[in-house]
């Protein structure tokens, strides 16, 4: 019995370890990489001596733009995610608390599904066309509007969930103290829903953070992000792996950061106390 | 306080009606309770009078004015609700501040109102306290707080209770009460509790399937039930109801013929039942455990009864036995003992048993 749940155990432990390993791994090799030069790289030595010359590149050279390109991801993720963040919340109050006819439910979760199942590539086609049409193309604009498309319909998810665990009655008391909808939304869904918006925004900017198949398509040179900055690496003759391995690790940042603030964020039980 | 009116009152969902349609009045100041098994309708009553159900027949009215298809933002009732339904992460002060707030009151005078009812219901040092810092107790004032600072029409009281122990639940009882008169509101309570209906009711509204069996007061419902489902709901242990024959015999009444139980009967009772009942016709007796008599052993008339269980309460001591008219319970004087296998002879106290038809269940003794 108690052998069978030490075996168990180390079943478990090999199993967390393993994954782990197979995520940490590449991370790890891409952070050696950074840090050696092209030569050492291509020559596939284990301790190479330590060179701070590829993240010089990148920041100093006057061929890269990679402080720019990590600005121009910056603007679209963050302005995504608020805007999906912003419609998302307010379509679960609505489906979940205001009872709205079932085919408005139906097409809104209908939608969200489709988007949510098809590859992105799949649109990004189309987009192109459309936003070239109306002269939008390489615009923030374009880039922004197809990341909230992208980013919607797994926030719409995330925050139904979140909305229908508020107490209905809740909404019940805060109508009978005098609230319209409108204020119901604004001084208790907003406030009690912040936890579910910081686990939804963390996922919707990271989505949008590592995007490579839109902006690709529908970026020009002046609103290139980072992923398609880095890619840029890959060049006709060459391949510059260090720059593009210091380049990964700088774009990693702020998305390790996110998490971390979303997470504590996420964990904290807001809704202690709300019923009996 | 305001004075409220049923007309008709009925919901229902598409084809499914829950509530046929409901007639009844509350006058200003009087406290309403509500009270019926689970599925009775009276929460949905109850949530359509604040306008959190929608209403799909008759008319609600208060101080003559139609609310019925009114917002329920506007219609300035207060309601208690079962699970408290505190705003999570306002502290004590702004969950009883936040409809003055909304309505957009003076900030002293919503502060002089929070302050007096915090010392109304005991609730000095936790103002700043979140829900979740506090005790069940101490959720349900607040809960009530933030009804009592906006003076409004109507208390509603959804099963406010229901969450408390059985002490705190005694004692809250009385805490509703005097709150009540104390501000001379109106007040409509829900519960499924039939002691805390009989306790705190000026009149019950007793419902069933979304039907009113009866309305009155608490003696009303226990002395005078119009039914059998009042007669059984109201009173504990329940009422025993024995479906037998009623006849005249030597001009005293017999309950299961010669070889029955008497009825002990007065003069005014028996004409009045003689009008409403033939003679040896089929209907059901009810008499409450606590309206037997035990009398010597070959009492004419009496009924005997085999113990089967004794339940002792302190106070009081209910039998529970077999006899020739069924499975029957029976209150005990004090200072009375008895064991499984005795055998006691009981009789009804005069007057103080019900009949009803067997049938519809109505009572043959309501005028």
């Amino acid at each position: 019995m108690n052998a069978k749940r030490s075996l168990s155990g180390i079943g478990g432990n090999v199993m967390a370890w393993g994954y782990a390993l197979i995520i940490l791994g590449p991370m790890l090799w891409i952070l050696s990489n950074s840090f050696k030069r092209q030569i050492d790289i291509l020559m596939g030595t284990t301790v190479a001596p330590i060179t701070l010359v590829n993240y010089q590149l990148i920041i100093n050279s006057r061929q890269s733009h990679f402080l720019w390109n990590l600005w121009n991801s910056a603007v679209v993720a963050v302005i995504a995610t608020l805007l999906v963040l912003a419609i998302a919340t307010v379509a679960a109050f609505t489906v979940a608390r205001l009872q709205p006819p079932r085919w408005v439910t139906f097409i809104l979760l209908g939608w969200a599904l489709v988007f949510h199942m098809l590859p992105t590539l799949t649109f990004v086609g189309s987009w192109y066309v459309m936003f070239t049409q109306v002269g939008l193309h390489g615009t923030y604009t374009a880039l922004i509007l197809a990341q909230v498309v992208q980013g919607l319909p797994m926030a719409l998810f995330l925050m139904i969930g979140f909305v229908m665990n508020i107490p209905k009655e809740l909404v019940q008391a805060a109508r009978l103290d005098g609230c319209t909808y409108a204020q119901v939304f604004r001084h208790l869904i907003f406030p009690l829903s912040l936890g579910g918006m910081a686990a939804a925004g963390a996922l919707a900017f990271i989505s949008a953070w590592s995007d490579f198949a839109i902006a690709l398509n529908l970026s020009n040179k002046d609103t290139m992000t980072a992923p398609v900055a880095i890619a840029t690496f890959a060049q006709e003759h060459q391949i510059l792996y260090g720059q593009m391995a210091a380049s990964s690790m700088l774009s990693m940042i702020p998305a390790l950061a996110f998490i971390m603030f979303g997470q504590r964020f996420v964990v904290r039980g807001l809704l202690a106390g709300a019923v009996k | 306080m305001a004075h409220l009116q049923l007309q008709k009152v009925g919901k229902s969902y598409g084809a499914v009606e829950v509530i046929p349609g409901i007639d009844f009045e509350i006058n200003s100041g009087e406290f309403l309770v509500l009270v019926g098994p689970s599925g009775s309708g009276k929460s949905t009553l109850l949530k359509m009078i604040a306008g959190l159900e929608e209403t799909t027949s008759g008319k609600i009215m208060v101080d003559g004015e139609d609310i019925t298809h009114l917002d329920p933002s506007a219609r300035d009732l207060a309601m208690v609700f079962q699970s408290y339904a505190l705003y999570p992460h306002m502290t004590v002060r702004d969950n009883m501040s936040f409809a003055l707030r909304m309505r957009g009151e003076d900030p002293a005078e919503i502060d002089r109102r929070v302050k007096e009812a915090v010392v109304m219901l005991d609730l000095g040092g936790l103002e700043n306290r979140k829900p979740g810092q506090l005790s069940g107790g101490q959720r349900q004032r607040v809960a009530m707080g933030r009804c009592v600072v906006r003076n409004p029409k109507l208390f509603l009281f959804d099963e406010p209770l229901s969450n408390l122990d059985a002490k705190l639940r005694a004692q809250t009882r009385i805490e509703i009460r005097r709150l009540h008169e104390r501000l001379n509101a109106t007040s409509i309570f829900v519960t499924h509790d039939q002691v805390e209906a009989m306790t705190m009711a000026d009149r019950i509204a007793l419902l069933k399937d979304g039907k009113l069996q009866q309305i009155g007061s608490p003696q009303d419902l226990y002395l005078r039930p119009k039914n059998t489902f009042v007669a059984t709901f109201i009173g504990t242990p329940e009422m025993n109801l024995v479906a037998s024959q009623v006849e005249m015999i030597d001009g005293g009444l017999w309950l299961g013929g010669a070889s029955g139980i008497s009825l002990p009967v007065s003069p005014e009772r028996q004409a009045k039942l003689a009008g409403g009942m033939a003679s040896r016709r089929q209907v059901k007796v009810g008499i409450r455990p606590e309206h037997f008599e035990i009398v010597a052993a070959g009492t004419e008339g009496a009924l005997e009864v085999k113990v089967n269980v004794t339940e002792w309460l302190g106070h009081e001591i209910f039998i529970f036995g077999q006899s020739a008219l069924g499975p029957i319970g029976v209150r005990l004087p004090e200072g009375m003992a008895a064991a499984a296998n005795d055998v006691l002879n009981i009789r009804p106290v005069a007057d103080r048993w019900h009949v009803f038809d067997i049938a519809s269940g109505d009572s043959l003794l309501a005028e």
